[in-house]
């Protein structure tokens, strides 16, 4: 026969935390890895393909543009100004800036994926062209998917930070929200220079 | 190291606090009721159990798949199956086997037991567990839907192309190949990110990292390895999909894409699988060696670090499946070496087993039997394995049924054995009641003598010529007789599946009641009922040796001061698993569940028209969003609930 | 004829005298593969029954058990020294293998000749289109499901597909190659014992995956070369009234769409070359040897023997049927 012996009160720990101790924070992490896995993935097979053939893209397919996705890459990274910001204030459990700075990044991410628009018309190619558009436009739309979807998720947490009532863990969300921007946003670079810079320099 | 148990812990007095707490737990942790409520329930146990239950149901279809495909070759020019039926049959069976089978249901008993292994009352994402199974049910169901209806996937588990392409596949059947994978690569996926997370941070306080049981060991090694490999897979099977639907060229070497491509990508993912399905194995053999020996695992670090290389080195050795395919000389050397020398840390997990049952007094239980059965049979599916990492002699095995032996010696040995002792050591947890013992012998020698006479003839077979994937043979061939003795085999491995399921039903009625630890076993899920209440761990308890349960102490020491009143789990940190903060565990809800049957509607849709995509969407994203969204009452509760983190800073 | 006999015993035999066996190598590659596997092949049991002693010596009742009381270090540092000592062993082991398998790899690399006969073969589904190398076109020689190489010559295979994936093998001779499609592959072998060896499709092509064989048939290079001078040959003309009955069947029938008969105006390219089908050994990629019963149950219904075959039925009358299968076995 056991008995249970009361040894720690757990009853004055908090409820909510923020970075490395919190279980959302790891998950966010993971969902990090399995998106970079995946995206990696998409550059692997543009690299194979691009191995079997001479000239990249293969004629007559004219090369993408750099000008315009570089303004949208240079402004999608430019959004980690607000998205820092915004993560500060978060952090400080700070209710009013939190808002303002959820609808600031909502405004952004809008614009964002506005912006990509053109990034798919200056890769100069339809997907159905060639095995070299099929893995540029699969790699860009990879990465659109990630943009939408983080940007509808931010959508929810404005409402949810300006309607509901506000409860500590939605500062915690906040935090991973903020953590999942900036390789969101950061991811593109690579990205831009694989697909719109590489045809020229390879 | 001390570890021989004195005394086993057994039942625990409940005080009258302890019953009012029991009380409140209920109210708080119970599934709701009805068929809704069903499908509501975010408890791991509730959807833990369905999972394994599922997973064995795709395990007896893949099984059927296989007895049909015995029947055909059992004599030359049988013309039970015509070629078109066969080649879905054989399909279906490599795809049921590793993607609806395999790999679900050990992330399955992965998702019930780590959980009550570390002590903690649910996984981290109760609400992405769920949607993850009914994902997963919705993928399994769909294949099987379209196999009734002559649907069924026919360019094999690997759909090669460019057979698998849209020139050479035309019709709808290799698209619901690539959707079926999606669906279960999403429930892999997030039952690993579960796994991990709820191993990292919800252990009961004291157990450090060198207190983790090898099993969750195993398990984490499992899911990191799941997140660096189906990515690759979920990746590949969608450019199939698009090659097939949407005109891309990814494969199609006549517009520039390469076949080879896809056999990297794929076997990038599908040789990690292998060991996916082998190491959360190992940790099963971990834990019933140690039960059934009554002695701590010998080299317990060293069992960890081979299962860390294990997993590391599963990824160097994809190509070992393609020698036969233009590689160069130097990159087929590197992949021989590193396919030998994975056998290393295999084979010292092995050698430790056997100093632990040396030092110890075996019980020769069912789940023991089980183990003594995965060394036999596991080992020579190993040595073959060493044999086919050579080039030279691969360029003869490869392909043929030399390697359908090896690898069903080191599935079935490796995977099978250890899964079916799990079965035999967990049911009591999860039922509350233990399976004959006398019935379990006669299932383990059955299926010990049906393995070994169904694949090792297969050995003989391949290298008399035999190859894979084929509906019949002539009897010039001379492989009749290997064959008729091999589905002879075959009715042997059914006779003891028979007996198995039959010892199931017959011991949920009338099997011993197990009580809280009948094995005397000493780890965490041992600790609370059989079968654990919905709130599984009535007190957190708290870890102060490796072994918890084999103590002389007459008390268990429990954390108090989570709520009762909502649902809550204690968060501890990373390395020495001290409590660090309270967190809410979600509720029960049906958005998960819509969510999962949108996912389905998109992805089925999408085989149909590229609208799929567009109206899944408009599906999908509402059900997220109410799912996300928070219910006022449970939200007022956990409000009520709330303690700032910056007040305690300041306190 | 010869050969027909061994196909013939062959069949009687049952065990076809291994014609299709990596058991028994009739060449250097597939021998040196042999060596390698039985070398692997003693070392691994050895490796089995040691460890299968081990646990059972572990499992043994009486030994000294540890449980109470006992030296427990001292076990301990027994266990140490015996888990060191396996896994040493292990290593040890596995270098060897690695060793002999690096050695057996490279000596089987030190085959290639350049005066080596060189074959094109081109995987289809499913059947096996070979073309014999020559400078000059017009002594190049096509042929389908067979090859003939003189004994103790290496022989160099070309590899390409038409359409899906295929694997070539012969496991006397030597191991497999992908055929893949926008790939080139090449592989050798050396056939130093003469015989007819059955080789056959070992990468999943699609429906009719398991009917398709090829025949290698390693003959004296004398008699090689009389073959290869016969397959030169345009077709034979059809004999008495049967024989030019026959043609024209063929002919009027969709026959030619898909076949060549070299000399006529049957030039498709979709199916085998027709030209010497009369002195092939095997029908339908190896699926049926070539007999007259054979050969009319196949024209006439093709999908009862090879269902989903690309070659379409026949509707023959009685005299037709008889006219095309006088023609057909006439093309030595």
């Amino acid at each position: 026969m056991k008995r249970y012996r009361p040894l720690i009160d757990v009853s004055a720990l908090p409820t909510f935390t923020f970075g490395r101790s919190a279980i959302t924070w790891w998950g966010t992490l993971c969902y990090m890895v399995i998106e970079g896995m995946s995206l990696v993935v998409c550059l692997v097979t543009y690299l194979y393909l691009r191995k079997n053939v001479y000239h990249w893209p293969p004629p007559p397919t004219s090369l993408p543009g750099v000008l315009l996705p570089g303004i949208g890459a240079a402004f999608l990274a430019s959004t980690n100004i607000a998205n820092y910001w915004l993560h500060q204030v978060a952090r400080r459990l700070d209710v009013q800036k939190t808002r303002i700075g959820f609808l600031i990044i909502s405004v952004l991410g809008a614009a964002a994926i506005v912006f990509r628009v053109y990034d798919f018309r200056q890769l100069n190619t339809h997907w159905d062209s060639n095995a070299y558009s099929s893995a540029a436009w699969v790699t860009v739309g990879f990465h659109t998917a990630l943009l939408v979807f983080e940007v509808v998720e931010t959508w929810v947490f404005t409402a949810l930070m300006w309607f509901g009532p506000v409860e500590g863990k939605h500062f915690s969300d906040a935090d991973d929200n903020c953590l999942y921007w900036y390789f969101m946003s950061l991811v593109w670079l690579p990205v831009y220079f694989f697909i719109y810079w590489s045809p020229r320099l390879m | 190291m001390t570890g021989t148990p004195a005394v086993v812990a057994d039942t625990i007095v409940l005080n009258d606090e302890d019953i009012r707490t029991a009380a409140e737990l209920e109210k708080s942790w119970r599934n709701p009721p009805g068929l809704i409520g069903w499908l509501k329930s975010t408890s791991h146990t509730s959807l833990g159990k369905r999972y394994i239950v599922t997973t064995f149901v795709f395990f007896l279809l893949g099984g059927l798949e296989a007895g049909a495909m015995r029947l055909q070759l059992s004599r030359p020019e049988n013309s039970w199956i015509g070629p078109d039926l066969y080649n879905q049959i054989f399909t279906m069976h490599g795809t049921t086997m590793m993607f609806l089978f395999a790999v679900p249901v050990m992330t399955a008993v992965g998702l019930y037991f780590v959980p009550l292994m570390v002590g903690t009352r649910n996984v981290s994402f109760p609400r992405l567990n769920q949607y993850g199974y009914y994902a997963y049910v919705v993928g399994g169901v769909f294949l099987y839907v379209a196999f009734i209806l002559n649907t069924g996937p026919d360019a094999g588990w690997f759909s090669y192309v460019p057979l698998a392409g849209p020139q050479y596949s035309p019709g709808k059947r290799v698209d619901v190949w690539a959707q079926t994978v999606t669906f279960t690569e999403i429930a892999g996926l997030i039952a690993a990110v579960n796994i991990i997370v709820t191993a990292f941070k919800q252990r009961a306080p004291g157990m450090s990292l060198n207190r983790i049981p090898l099993f969750v060991w195993s398990m984490l090694v499992m899911s990191f390895m799941i997140i660096f490999a189906m990515p690759w897979v979920a990746t590949a099977s969608q450019m199939l999909a698009m090659d097939r639907l949407l005109d891309t060229h990814f494969f199609n070497q006549a517009e520039g894409g390469d076949p080879i491509l896809w056999q990297h990508l794929f076997w990038f993912f599908a040789h990690p699988e292998v060991y996916i399905i082998f190491i959360p194995a190992l940790g099963m053999v971990s834990a019933i060696v140690e039960t059934f020996t009554r002695r701590p695992i010998f080299g317990y670090p060293v069992m960890v670090m081979s299962l860390i290389t294990t997993g590391f080195m599963g990824f160097g050795l994809w190509v070992h499946h393609m020698f036969a395919t233009p590689v160069p000389q130097l990159g087929q050397s590197f992949f021989t070496a590193a396919s030998t020398i994975i056998a290393i840390p295999t084979g010292v997990q092995i050698f430790c087993w056997i100093a632990t049952i040396w030092s110890g007094k075996p019980e020769y239980r069912t789940p023991f039997l089980f183990v003594l059965g995965f060394m036999f049979t596991f080992i020579i599916g190993g040595l073959t394995g060493v044999m086919v990492a050579s080039v030279p002699f691969d360029l003869q095995a490869h392909d043929t049924y030399f390697v359908v032996a090896h690898l069903h010696y080191v599935l079935i040995g490796g995977g099978l054995f250890p899964l079916f002792g799990a079965f035999y050591y967990w049911f009591p947890k999860i039922t509350g009641r233990m399976l004959s013992e006398r019935l379990g012998k006669w299932n383990f020698w059955l299926f010990l003598t049906g393995v070994n006479v169904t694949f090792f003839p297969m050995h003989v077979l391949g290298l008399n010529g035999m190859t894979r994937r084929i509906y019949t043979y002539l009897p010039e061939t001379g492989w009749g007789a290997l064959n008729l003795v091999s589905s002879l085999g075959a009715v042997v491995i059914v006779t003891s599946v028979a007996i198995f399921i039959f010892n199931v039903f017959y011991s949920l009625k009338r099997g011993v009641v197990a009580g809280d630890n009948p094995w005397g076993a000493a780890t965490l899920e041992w600790a609370t009922q059989s079968p654990p209440p919905s709130y599984v761990f009535l007190h957190v308890p708290i870890v102060e040796s490796e072994h918890p349960l084999w103590t002389d102490s007459p008390e268990l020491p429990v954390v108090t001061g989570l709520r009762t009143d909502i649902r809550e789990n204690l968060i501890t940190t990373l390395m020495d698993a001290e409590p660090d903060h309270r967190q809410d565990s979600p509720e029960p809800t049906i958005w998960p569940f819509l969510a999962a049957l949108a996912t389905g509607v998109e992805f089925i849709v999408a085989i149909f028209t590229a609208w799929g995509i567009v109206i899944g969407s408009a599906l999908v994203f509402p059900a997220f969003v109410l799912w996300a969204w928070p219910v006022k009452k449970e939200q007022q509760h956990r409000l009520a609930a709330e303690q700032d983190p910056l007040a305690r800073a300041g306190q | 004829m010869a050969q027909l006999q061994v196909v013939a015993v062959c069949s009687v035999a049952g065990a076809c005298g291994g014609n299709e066996s990596a058991f028994h190598p009739a060449g250097p590659q597939a021998g040196r593969i042999s060596s390698l596997w039985w070398f692997m092949l003693i070392v691994s049991a050895a490796v089995w029954l040691l460890v299968m002693t081990a646990l059972a010596y572990s499992l043994r009742k009486n030994h000294n058990r540890t449980i109470h009381g006992h030296d427990e270090e001292a076990s301990q540092r027994k266990m140490k020294r015996a888990v060191g000592a396996a896994t040493a062993l292990t290593v040890l082991i596995l270098v060897v293998t690695l060793v002999y398998d690096v050695a057996t790899g490279s000596a089987m690399a030190a085959l290639p000749n350049k005066d080596a006969l060189r074959i094109n073969v081109v995987g289809k589904q499913w059947w096996w289109q070979v073309t014999y190398e020559d400078p000059t076109p017009s002594n190049q020689v096509v042929t389908a499901n067979e090859i003939h190489v003189p004994v103790g010559e290496p022989v160099q295979i070309i590899g390409t597909s038409h359409d899906v994936i295929h694997s070539f093998w012969a496991p006397n001779l030597f191991g497999k190659k992908d055929l893949i499609p926008g790939h080139t592959t090449a592989t050798w072998f050396q056939a130093d014992t003469p015989g007819v060896y059955r080789g056959q499709c070992a990468e999943f092509c699609g429906h009719q995956h398991a009917k398709m064989a090829i025949l290698i048939v390693a003959e004296p290079r004398a008699k090689f070369e009389d073959w290869y001078r016969a397959q030169l040959l345009p077709a034979a003309p059809p004999s008495g009234s049967s024989g030019k009955k026959g043609e024209q069947v063929f002919m009027s029938r969709g026959c030619p769409l898909c076949h060549t008969v070299g000399g006529t105006r049957a030039r498709g390219t979709i199916g085998p070359n027709l030209t010497h089908i009369g002195s092939a050994l095997t029908l339908a990629a190896g699926s049926l040897r070539n007999t007259r019963g054979n050969l009319a149950g196949w024209i006439l219904d093709p999908q009862q023997i090879k269902p989903g075959v690309r070659m379409p039925p026949n509707d023959l009358s009685g005299p037709e049927l008889q006219a095309i299968l006088a023609y057909l076995e006439n093309l030595k």
